[in-house]
């Protein structure tokens, strides 16, 4: 697309506007609202259409840094098109701010590059959509603070009110209400003539308006309001919006403001203050030394999930029990646990493994990583840690259904994450080397970067992400004592050492280039791009990274210590031989008979054990420690265990030497224990099967050695009870019972004998009786066992009539014989509507 | 180390754990050591590598000195050969900061006050439970009165809560009364006068020496600069004569000024040596020897072997604030873990000097540890294996091979003084019998036990066998040869007074031996270990032989 001659029509929309655009303006627009190219635009109209859309422009805004976003704000409260020379002013004051002019055009261009304003400079609009957003409407308040325009507040107006207002506040009566509107607002608009008018009027009045000046505008007065608030509505100073509501018109409250839009602007970012500068050379050993630390806690973590990992949660994630254990074992606190488990799995050195019962465990990818050098291996960490949503700060926390976030369980994603960690660095990176920020001045500085929309708070996502990140980053040594190091600026592909770069303005008033404030200084890294930042980090890192050492020290009291970091070789071999007492810069050993002996296990023998010490040992070996190594070595495998299911016992040695050489014996796999033993796996019946098919006559033996009688004994159970007795049919009943089924037998008898003659009196109204009434006529019916007629009201509320003949009354319940049912039945008490005795022929 | 890199090739390194590990062949070994004792606490001294520890008492005990986190951080960063991390320099000056911020002092109309320096942390604290009923009014926003009788209390209470106060309210002078140092023919070492210096210049607190080290003479130069009477706190009788023998050689006290309150004698004199037996004695839930403390106008309170001091003594002497008090150990370490009790009722640690550099100046002698091993016979082994569990150890420790052994060696060392030391006795009956030794146990009167020291230090007797009540505080002076043929469940406590039996100098520059006689694959060995591992970690470096191979060679 070519741009268009400048001398052109000025555009009359958005489209238009952003057709004149150039294509790399374009595509900064493009770069800073992705969400317009999903999926592409066909046109510039559609372009232009969907930037306007709500979605996006929300989006937009909330991406815009806290003065672009006050300048559109602004913009939002001034006329629309508005000259830049009115848009200064809102944002300046009358008394102007060097600083906010110097600002302004900054703002401008982001928004216009965002397109979200367009026009030239004398006819500057904000998209529609933005405007809305961001204008006061009673019920968005806007952050100005400011209310609505004469002319909004009026519209609802009769026309001989507003005449009233504009006689009152001294000016000729119009015709009709606009030139009225148009005048007053003239006159609101007036700084002079607006002094003068508020001069007049008394304290208490100046005082509400004070009140409402800043924020929020509206204010509530009763239907007889006293005499300075009347006066003030009088001069349409204040207007009312609804009964009992009033507004204060944008044009007074910025008449009070002295122009201001906002009560304090922000054109420059907040300086990042150093709370305490070190020298590089300390600033990086310090992070080198936390690198490897950071090297050695994920490696241990690894080693300590070698053998099987633990569990996986249903739901996904880590328990806290093992968590907790997990802390343990590194002797960090859980959240710093947590830290590692997440940074080992976002690096993908550990996953879950899949299996029906399924465990963590080390990835392939984990040895690959052990194979690397250390500097590799921490860049490889690092990288990780950059670019993962995964937010192991959150763990333990809660999610909005109140379940317990576990680490490396889900819902810990964070899109925010990587933007945040790399914009926190970023900024670091700003500051001269060795120099460590003060924490609250990089949240402050995020904050202006990205404000919120709404209160302002202290724990958003943004500004724990960002504390995270601090944390997190020294940590894992891309910062040291708070400062970011050489390698951690190479690993953002910042330029090494840069003197430009070394002075970070102060405050306002700064002359250096504005975009030097504000524009991130360095943009997140394509994956190639970040490789060659790795590369770069590594070269940087790897000299500082202490040197494996191949010696230990040993001492008398039975401990080496190893003065700094080991090789590989040796540190796992004395891991076996030693107890790890202490970590740290170096690493004490402790050697105990338990881990001689271990080592014993592990198969290397007394001598292997002096040579290996010996040849890594700086100091002559310990007499002690020989000793105690021999003295292990003695007694180990001195005792010989082992698994037998039966064996061949016999005095005559000889014999058990025509067994073990009979070939038909090598099925029975028969080993030689002692001169007079042998043992095999087979069951013991196998073996005396076998040794007699080869012509021997052995003898079982029992567990206590004696020889078990072959002969079959009789056969007796465990001591028994006899069996109950189990009687055929139920239980004879009881007199009650069987009162009473008599009497239902009777009843059913005699419902079935006699005519069924249902007396329906007077046209088949269910009978209605008190309840107390119908208790008594029960109870007696129970007595006489008499049949009765009743009204019954079932659970879903419809009515019937039945002739019953109750058997027992209790609990609210009655029991009897339905003759309309011919079965037993219970009917609660409370749904019977009434009772009436069966006519006495029934 | 490589050019370029940030590490000094310093003596020290930083662990996670918070201990130290000094190199101690480093060219800045010396240097660094002076730098970091005030705050950390030597943990154990082998060889090559010394551990230190980091406490929060230690940093406390180092403020209390004068020195402040600057120092600390600074003297961690400077030897420290690898990058000291970040978060353990702000644990450390966390932890120094709290020190102090809370001060006990004397305010001329409410008496005994505690200030802050900080208002929130006296809110804090005021709000505790266990403080409230040990202070009274509030006098302004950062003060607050404190009952007098409550000053030992509330320290340990601080202690507790994280924020010990300094105690700066001063002490009574006490009853004057004249003692000199008697430097005749002899004179306080230069760091027994550091110590009393030290101790002087703080008020109260511990001065740490090890056994053979000459603590009496540092309690005697405390006493002498103090000037007034004194009650010294000992573990028992025979120690009490101890004190009173050296008192009487030393200064310019004489027999009739110090007294003894004992068990068996009751005397309160300006000078007064009294056991921790008879105090915390209980009669009818009542202690009824605790008038001691009240009978004088004490101005100075000794305690002797801090590191044994029964918990009721704890209790009588937070009600002793006023008065100085200086508590003579060879080590900090309780095995109740009462230090926290020691620092805020009796002092901070005012003045530490390793074993080994005391050696290094020679005034106590070089010893040659060596462990024997001896193997049951098999009939011994079988009847060990059968043993009660309660009964194992006095079974194994008392096998008849230790005798032969413990013969051999003494017979080999004939001539030198020898003691033989034993937890059983049986067995020391058996062993002097054999060795033609006398035997001093528990039931032998003091007056007899006296007589045999004396005897011994005369050379009169060469082999003297002893139960463990001669663990503390005796004195004998000529002894090379220690033979400990069993003790009590590998005690660290009763290993550091045993080796100190024979490091007191020879006058003929002897060697001094330590054997320790040991059953082999018993429990008596595993305890063993426990004791070995303490002298080790004392920097004597020992020997293990077998049995066989010593009774060959004799």
């Amino acid at each position: 697309m070519g741009r268009m001659s400048d001398q052109a029509t000025p555009p009359r929309s958005l489209a238009e506007a952003l057709r004149v655009r150039d294509d790399a303006s374009l595509a900064a627009l493009l770069r800073a609202r992705p969400d317009l190219i999903t999926p592409v635009p066909t046109d510039l109209t559609q372009l232009a259409t969907r930037a306007g859309t709500r979605a996006s422009v929300v989006r937009a805004l909330e991406r815009l840094d806290r003065f672009a976003l006050q300048t559109a704000e602004a913009l939002a409260v001034a006329a629309d098109p508005a000259p830049y020379d009115e848009l200064l002013g809102l944002l300046t004051g009358d008394e102007g701010d060097q600083a906010v002019a110097v600002a302004l055009p900054r703002a401008l261009r982001i928004l216009r590059e965002q397109a979200l304003v367009w026009g030239a400079d004398d006819r500057l609009r904000l998209v529609r959509t933005a405007r809305e957003l961001l204008a006061p409407s009673p019920q968005h308040p806007s952050p100005t603070g400011l209310g609505p325009t004469v002319q909004e507040a009026t519209s609802g107006m009769s026309p001989g009110r507003i005449q009233e207002i504009v006689t009152a506040a001294g000016l000729a009566s119009t015709h009709d209400s606009v030139s009225a509107v148009a005048a007053l607002t003239s006159l609101f608009t007036h700084r002079k003539r607006m002094a003068k008018l508020l001069a007049g009027l008394p304290e208490e009045s100046r005082e509400v308006l004070s009140r409402l000046v800043w924020g929020p505008p509206y204010g509530q007065v009763t239907a007889d309001p006293a005499a300075h608030l009347r006066r003030l509505l009088d001069l349409g100073l204040l207007l009312p919006t609804a009964p009992g509501t009033v507004v204060l018109p944008r044009e007074v409250a910025l008449h009070l403001r002295a122009g201001r839009a906002h009560r304090t602007t922000e054109p420059l970012p907040p300086a990042m203050e150093a709370v305490s500068v070190h020298r590089p050379q300390v600033v990086d050993g310090t992070a080198a030394g936390q690198a490897y630390t950071a090297l050695a806690t994920v490696e241990e973590l690894l080693k300590d999930w070698d053998e099987g990992g633990p569990a996986v949660l249903r739901a996904g994630g880590l328990s806290v029990r093992d968590l907790k254990r997990t802390a343990v074992a590194l002797d960090v606190a859980e959240p710093v646990a947590a830290f590692w488990v997440e940074l080992a799995y976002a690096a993908g050195l550990i996953a879950s493994d899949g299996e029906a019962d399924e465990r963590y465990a080390a990835t392939p990818a984990h040895d690959e990583w052990l194979e690397q050098p250390p500097a590799q291996r921490w860049a490889r960490l690092a990288e990780a840690w950059l670019t993962a949503t995964r937010t192991s700060g959150l763990i333990g926390g809660r999610d909005t259904k109140d379940r317990t976030l576990s680490a490396l369980g889900p819902g810990l994603d964070r899109s925010a994450a990587p933007e945040v960690r790399h914009r926190v660095l970023t900024l670091l990176t700003g500051l001269p080397e060795g120099a460590a920020p003060a924490a609250d001045s990089v949240l402050a500085r995020l904050r202006w970067e990205r404000p919120l929309r709404g209160p302002q708070r202290d724990d958003d996502l943004r500004t724990r992400l960002a504390e995270w990140t601090l944390s997190e980053a020294e940590m894992l040594g891309v910062t040291g004592r708070g400062a970011l190091s050489g390698h951690g600026r190479a690993l953002l592909g910042a330029p090494v050492v840069e003197k430009a770069r070394a002075e970070e303005p102060e405050g306002p008033g700064d002359k250096l280039p504005v975009h030097h404030h504000v524009t991130p200084v360095l943009e997140p890294l394509s994956p190639a791009e970040q490789a060659t930042a790795s590369a770069a980090a590594v070269r940087l890192l790897a000299p500082q990274l202490p040197e494996p050492l191949d010696h230990v020290l040993l001492q008398a009291d039975l401990t080496a210590v190893a003065p700094g970091p080991l090789q590989r070789p040796l540190a796992d071999v004395l891991g076996v031989l030693a107890d790890v007492e202490s970590k740290g810069g170096a690493t004490v050993y402790r050697f105990t008979p338990g881990s001689v002996r271990r080592a014993l296990d592990a198969g290397q023998s007394a001598s292997d054990l002096h040579a290996f010490l010996a040849a890594h040992s700086r100091t002559p070996v310990p007499q002690p420690l020989t000793y105690l190594i021999d003295d292990v070595a003695r007694r180990h495998g001195h005792l010989r265990v082992g698994a037998a299911s039966a064996y061949v016992r016999c005095d005559d040695d000889a014999m058990l030497n025509e067994i073990l050489a009979d070939k038909r014996a090598a099925g029975l796999r028969l080993r030689r224990l002692g001169p007079t033993v042998l043992a095999t796996q087979a069951d013991p019946a196998t073996l005396l099967d076998g040794l007699r098919a080869m012509g021997f006559a052995p003898a079982a033996e029992s567990a206590e050695g004696d020889v078990l009688i072959a002969r079959a004994h009789a056969h007796r159970t465990p001591p028994r009870t006899a069996p109950e007795p189990v009687p055929d049919g139920p239980p004879v009943p009881d007199t009650t019972l069987l009162t009473a089924a008599i009497r239902a037998i009777r009843a059913g008898d005699l419902a079935s004998t006699t005519p069924r003659k249902q007396p329906p009196p007077a046209g088949g109204a269910l009978p209605r009786t008190s309840s107390a009434e119908t208790l008594a006529t029960m109870q007696a019916a129970v007595l006489t066992g008499e049949a009765l007629w009743i009204g019954y009201v079932n659970a879903e509320g419809s009515a019937s009539q039945r002739v019953i003949a109750p058997i027992r009354v209790e609990g609210g319940f009655v029991t009897a014989y339905d003759h309309t049912a011919d079965e037993v039945r219970t009917y609660p008490l409370h749904r019977v509507t009434g009772v009436a005795e069966l006519a006495e022929d029934a | 180390m490589r050019k370029g890199s940030a590490y000094v090739n310093g003596p020290l390194i930083v662990q996670s754990d918070k201990t130290l590990l000094l190199e101690v062949d480093h060219e800045q070994a010396d240097e660094c050591r002076r730098a970091i004792a005030p705050f950390a606490e030597l943990e154990r001294a082998p060889e090559h590598i010394h551990t230190y520890r980091v406490t929060p008492l230690g940093l406390w005990n180092a403020r209390a000195a004068g020195h402040d986190a600057e120092q600390v951080v600074d003297a961690l960063v400077q030897y420290s050969r690898y990058p000291v991390p970040h978060a353990l320099l702000v644990d450390v000056a966390e932890t120094m900061d709290r020190y102090g911020r809370l001060t006990l002092s004397k305010h001329p109309a409410h008496g005994l006050v505690l200030t802050t320096t900080d208002r929130p942390v006296l809110e804090e604290i005021l709000r505790s439970k266990r403080i409230i009923p040990l202070v009274g009014a509030r006098l302004d926003p950062d003060t607050v009165a404190v009952h007098p009788s409550e000053r030992g209390q509330i320290k340990q209470t601080l202690l507790k809560l994280g924020w010990p106060a300094e105690d700066l309210a001063g002490y009574v002078d006490g009853e004057a009364h004249p003692i000199e140092l008697d430097e005749d023919g002899w004179a306080l070492r230069p760091y027994q006068k550091q110590a009393v210096e030290n101790f002087w210049h703080g008020g109260s607190g511990v001065v740490v020496l090890p056994c053979g080290a000459g603590k009496t003479l540092v309690g005697a130069g405390a006493m002498a600069q103090a000037k007034s009477t004194t009650l010294i706190l000992v573990t028992n009788t025979v120690s009490a004569r101890q004190w009173k023998h050296e008192l009487v050689k030393r200064t310019s006290l004489t027999e009739d000024e110090i007294g003894e309150y004992s068990g068996t004698r009751k005397e309160i004199r300006p000078v007064t040596i009294a056991t921790y037996q008879v105090l915390t004695t209980r009669r009818k839930g009542v202690y009824p020897h605790l008038e001691l403390f009240d009978s004088r106008d004490w101005g100075l309170i000794l305690y002797d072997e801090v590191h044994l001091l029964p918990a009721p003594v704890f209790k009588f002497t937070a009600d002793l604030q006023a008065r100085r008090r200086l508590g003579l150990t060879a080590t900090l370490v309780r095995e109740d873990g009462r230090e926290s009790d020691v620092f805020s009722l009796i002092g901070p640690k005012r003045f530490d000097a390793p074993w080994k550099e005391i050696e290094a100046q020679g005034y106590i002698a070089p010893a040659d540890c060596v462990e024997v091993r001896v193997n049951l016979t098999d009939s011994e082994r079988l009847a060990y294996a059968t043993a009660e569990q309660e009964e194992k150890y006095r079974f194994c420790a008392t096998t008849a091979t230790k005798r032969k052994v413990t013969e051999a060696l003494v017979q080999r060392f004939a001539g030198q003084q020898i003691l033989v030391i034993g937890q059983y006795i049986d067995q020391l009956d058996e062993l002097g019998e054999h060795l033609n030794a006398p035997v001093i146990k528990g039931e032998t009167s003091n007056a007899q036990r006296e007589k045999l020291f004396e005897a011994f230090r005369q050379g009169e007797i060469s082999v003297l066998v002893v139960s463990k009540v001669a663990n503390f505080s005796i004195d004998l002076p000529e002894a090379t040869v220690a033979i400990q043929v069993s003790g009590t469940f590998g005690s660290r406590q009763e290993e550091a007074q045993r080796l100190g039996r024979v490091l007191r100098p020879k006058a003929d520059g002897h060697q001094a031996h330590f054997y320790s006689v040991v059953a082999r694959d018993t429990i008596d060995q595993d305890f063993a270990a426990h004791r070995q591992r303490f002298l080790a970690e004392q920097g004597y470096a020992y020997r293990i032989v077998d049995a066989d191979e010593l009774l060959a060679d004799s």
